[in-house]
């Protein structure tokens, strides 16, 4: 550990780390623009220069290039040094155009505040400035060539860190182009990070184009809604309207980055057919009038018909205090439910994978990228959960193996080996392959009892094909030399079996390794939560789909539904909007503009993340994180006004600044309900979380601080094995094909479906299948197909490809797909119902 | 008696001091009066006294004002607000502009921020009014058909960001790097 003085302070360093890295751990920031703590020194930029004045080194060096060393003395401030750097900013500053004024990056501006700071003010050099042509990027990232100091920040991301090649250098020297070869769209979808990374403005946000400058903006550290990862964000609100969000560091999760999904898929906060009042039989009512309404209707129906008749309904995107307060009440009540999940096969999968977690196998994204092999079974990480991407590219850069066992068609930024097997065969290739890496230790005795059991149980063969069973023990001998690998597994298309067995499968490893990680991906920011809350919750709720069929019969009389979409879950179902006719109670509480929001008598506006309250959100690792409140709410200025100027109008309150946060709404709804005798709620939610799930109890002990406690139970050290009853291989009849629905990127998300940007770049729903069975069906490379599903047909463009399971079809569950009927569990389509059109 | 004396002294001086003072002011009855009567005689103001502001155009009559904030930013009474918006050619503009002038104090440090020469500070300072929402001017009431104190700057002949044409138009720019072709 070599020991060094910077400005006259000593330090010790682990051996390799940059004397730039060494000062910032003393709080020195030496000024830079190409280094990046996650993309390293590179050494083009010049402007870290420090003077050695003792040591192995001396005279002026770039502190990002010169590892420390034992006996250096170094001076940041030192006149050479200093003189240095004003030269080469004035170099970088050559042809920097003049426009400071109509640049969006001006006020957060690296080369601003260096240009600054370094003491270059006045422009001597009198030649002509050097001109770049732009190009078009995309409707995320604008670019502006000419304000390049070519630190090359932006390269290192997008092909090095990233993996795509769409985007990179050009020319030489003076002449250095960042850009493509030819104007188009970024492929990547971590292209929005290039924003946040370039120290000038080149590259700067589109969406968020002109709307403020950095030092006008409502700033707070918040959390990304848009899948179960809770990559740590930084949002951006002005004028009560949110304009941008940006990656936050939280070295457990997402590191420094976040998937384009998460940086532009926040507009749902700001739409404009957004509900801000409580609403009742079409009049806007105070809040006194709504809660007394709803208590007095939902006393009224629960003496008549029993408490029974009352039913509720949650989400996973609302946050663990509205989650909280919603169970308590139900609790309380005797209300059926709350029901978190739109499936019961969902609802079991993440009971079984969060009952399954502990604090010895979970391991967070950042855990991930330092594993060295990975075993990703039933996830399409670019599409389900784009960092999670991002992390297994910075796993295989430092030489870990990653095999994907998909049907689907998965693309990774990265080499690896995808194995399309079917859902049904995922349970067996896992079996094989973890056969195949621990069988010395099974055979020497080195396993625990348990384990030795589970491993004898492990099928040894993979029926009718046999160059995967080879393909599948050569892997298995790889995961053998490993010595900390991770199994991720999906919650989305695998089946309930898969799981349980992945955490089987994790315990067998960490026996015979003493290290093994589990990484599960959950339908939902606050799935986990949710989750947590529905264990504790016996005997467990009846699904969506129970109640409703109650609700059609008349045994529930009356719905809450706490900011969920039944939309998304039964969309053109008939017996739904007669079921919902048929209650004598709706009430919806909710922040997105669903198309349920318009159809309700009795409706509650809610808050986002962004608004009024800091909120909880637990992660897929069960990491609970606090996103704090960007702006006060309320509806934006450019809708008040219009697009013009705001009205000019003496305003007591904020316009459109009704929404309530949903845990205190129901907690002023249970006041109504209960009386002076109510629990405080929102007070003493933790401590009853607490009673109702011991895993809970961290929150009583500390504050959710940054990176966030984790709730999760003690390692156990009896490694208890679920051996589920596996999937079989051949579950699809021959004369059919399995439907998956699946997640994309961009279309399928609920809450980044409302935010236009996002939408602009999402590409038409489309039928993927494997080219034999596309012979089979007589269809060809962009045919149109139409698809009957339960009564009704839907007509889509066919993609055939070659990277897939055959016996599939893959279809996204696209936003512009509403109004179809997604039956539950698998979904088989006989090949009749697949017709050219 | 010495008191005596001296009581007569004081009522002489003081006599002496009444007609003085009232005989000045009984001859500037008759003298030219230097007052100027407001508002009936208004006096030109120097061009640099800072009263009313205005936004002001270009030579090509374009807006100047490419809100880009920093007059807002700069102000100590925060009584600038606006909103910047890309025109259909990509040029910056206010979509609004506003100045509460009931807040304004008319330092005049926006003028000083204002890179484009838009905000602009003229002596025209006749602007009571008895209702306070008259005094919130908007970019319609605050932007004037001329340049201003200086008629010839052009902001954007100088930025190197294209509003229209191709790069390397303006002022002290090459022409822009051909990505296609190794010749210098």
């Amino acid at each position: 550990m070599p020991q060094l003085i910077i400005d006259r302070r000593e330090i010790e360093v682990p051996a390799g780390t940059k004397v730039i890295e060494a000062a910032a751990r003393l709080g020195i920031i030496i000024p830079r623009f190409c280094y990046h703590p996650a993309l390293g020194s590179v050494g083009a930029c010049r402007v870290c220069a420090v003077k050695f004045l003792e040591g192995p080194v001396k005279g002026v060096e770039m502190s990002c290039m010169t590892a420390a060393q034992d006996g250096m003395v170094v001076s940041t401030t030192h006149p050479e040094a200093m003189e240095f750097r004003r030269y080469v900013i004035e170099w970088l500053m050559l042809h920097h155009p003049h426009d400071c004024p109509v640049c969006d990056e001006g006020g957060h501006c690296l080369l601003q505040d260096e240009t600054v700071s370094g003491g270059h003010g006045l422009r001597r050099y009198l030649g002509l400035k050097r001109t770049y042509r732009d190009q078009y990027l995309g409707a995320f990232v604008q670019h502006e060539m000419n304000r390049c100091i070519h630190c090359w920040r932006c390269r290192r991301f997008y092909q090095d860190f990233a993996g795509y090649r769409d985007y990179g250098v050009m020319q030489i020297g003076n002449r250095t182009y960042f850009g493509r070869f030819a104007d188009g769209p970024l492929e990547s979808p971590f292209a929005g990070n290039l924003i946040d990374l370039c120290p000038t403005g080149v590259l700067t946000d589109k969406p968020a184009r002109f709307k403020g400058r950095r030092w006008d903006l409502e700033r707070a550290p918040s959390l990304c809604l848009h899948c179960s990862l809770g990559c740590n964000i930084t949002g951006s609100a002005r004028y009560r309207e949110m304009i941008r969000v940006e990656g936050r560091l939280n070295e457990a999760v997402n590191g420094y980055f976040i998937c384009d999904r998460g940086r532009f898929g926040f507009a749902y906060a700001n739409h404009p057919e957004r509900a801000r009042t409580p609403r009742l039989d079409g009049q806007e009512v105070t809040w006194e009038e709504a809660c007394r309404t709803a208590a007095h209707r939902l006393t009224r129906i629960s003496r008549e018909y029993g408490p029974g008749a009352i039913a509720v309904w949650g989400s996973t995107r609302s946050s663990l205090a509205t989650l909280g307060v919603l169970q308590r009440l139900c609790r309380e009540q005797g209300w059926l439910g709350p029901q978190f999940f739109n499936s019961p096969s969902r609802e079991r999968k993440v009971k079984a994978a969060i009952s399954r977690l502990d604090a010895g196998v979970a391991v967070s994204l950042a855990d991930l990228e330092k594993a060295d092999f990975l075993l990703v079974a039933g996830a399409d990480p670019v599409n389900e959960a784009p960092m999670l991407a991002l992390g297994l590219r910075q796993a295989w850069r430092r030489g870990a193996t990653v095999v994907v066992l998909d049907p689907r068609p998965v693309h990774l930024p990265l080499e690896f080996e995808h194995l399309p097997v079917p859902p049904g065969g995922i349970d067996l290739c896992l079996d094989l392959l973890v056969r195949a890496a621990v069988s010395h230790s099974a055979t020497e005795g080195l396993l625990p009892e348990a384990a030795a059991a589970f491993f004898n149980n492990l099928s040894c063969e993979y029926p009718g094909d046999q160059p995967l069973q080879d393909r599948l023990v050569s892997l298995g001998m790889k995961l053998k030399e490993s010595k900390n690998p991770v199994i991720v597994c999906g919650l989305d298309i695998v089946r309930e079996s898969t799981v349980v067995l992945a955490a089987d499968h994790s315990r067998l490893l960490r026996a015979a390794k003493d290290r093994a990680g589990l990484f599960y991906l959950l339908p939902g920011p606050n799935a986990f939560g949710a989750g947590l809350l529905s264990l504790a919750g016996e005997p467990s709720s009846p699904s969506y789909a129970d109640m409703l069929a109650a609700a059609e019969q008349g045994r529930i009389k009356a719905l809450v539904m706490m900011e969920t979409d039944p939309f998304r879950t039964f969309a053109g179902q008939p017996q739904f909007l007669a079921a919902l006719d048929r209650l004598e109670f709706l009430l919806v509480l909710d922040y997105l503009p669903t198309p349920l929001t318009d159809r309700v008598q009795f409706f509650l506006p809610t808050t986002t993340v962004f608004e009024e309250e800091p909120s909880g959100w637990v992660n897929q690792e069960g990491r609970c994180q606090q996103a704090a409140p960007i702006y006060v709410g309320g509806r934006p200025i450019s809708q008040e006004g219009a697009g013009s100027h705001p009205p000019r109008v003496f305003l007591a309150g904020i316009p459109g600044g009704e929404p309530q946060p949903g845990g205190q709404t129901l907690a002023a709804l249970g006041v109504a309900l209960k009386g002076t005798g109510a629990p405080l709620y929102l007070e003493e939610l933790d401590t009853w979380l607490a009673e109702l799930n011991p895993v809970f109890a961290p929150l009583l002990e500390s504050k959710v601080t940054h990176p966030g406690v984790r709730l999760l139970p003690e390692a156990r050290g009896d490694y208890a094995f679920s051996h589920p009853n596996k999937a079989t291989l051949r579950d699809v009849p021959d004369d059919h094909l399995e439907l998956l629905l699946v997640d994309w990127t961009f279309g399928t998300e609920e809450l980044s479906g409302y935010a236009p940007p996002t939408q602009e770049v999402e590409q038409p729903p489309r039928l993927t299948m494997q080219s034999r069975d596309a012979l089979r069906l007589g269809l060809g490379p962009g045919d149109r197909v139409s698809l009957a599903l339960g009564g009704e047909s839907i007509t889509l463009d066919l993609e055939i490809v070659e990277n897939m399971a055959s016996g599939m079809m893959v279809l996204p569950r696209h936003r512009q797909l509403a109004g179809q009927k997604f039956p539950e569990g698998p979904i088989l389509v006989p090949l009749q119902n697949i017709h050219k059109v | 008696m010495p008191g005596e004396k001296n009581r007569l002294l004081r009522v002489t001086e003081g006599l002496v001091a009444l007609i003085q003072g009232f005989w000045t002011t009984f001859i500037h009855l008759f003298r030219k009066p230097i007052t100027e009567e407001y508002p009936e005689y208004k006096r030109p103001l120097p061009p640099r006294s800072r009263a009313r502001i205005i936004l002001t155009r270009d030579p090509d009559f374009e807006e100047r004002c490419v809100a880009c904030y920093l007059c807002s930013a700069s102000c100590p009474v925060s009584c600038i607000s606006m909103q910047s918006a890309e025109r259909a050619d990509g040029r910056r503009y206010a979509a609004w502009f506003r100045i509460n002038f009931s807040r304004c104090i008319y330092c005049g440090l926006c003028e000083e921020a204002c890179p484009t020469l838009a905000i602009q500070l003229t002596p025209d300072f006749e602007t009571c009014q008895y209702d306070l929402l008259t005094l919130v001017a908007e970019k319609e009431d605050l932007l004037v058909d001329h340049g201003g104190k200086n008629q010839e700057y052009n902001y954007y002949r100088y930025a190197g960001v294209l509003v229209d044409g191709d790069k390397g138009g303006h002022i002290q720019e090459a022409r822009p790097v051909n990505l296609k072709s190794n010749l210098p």
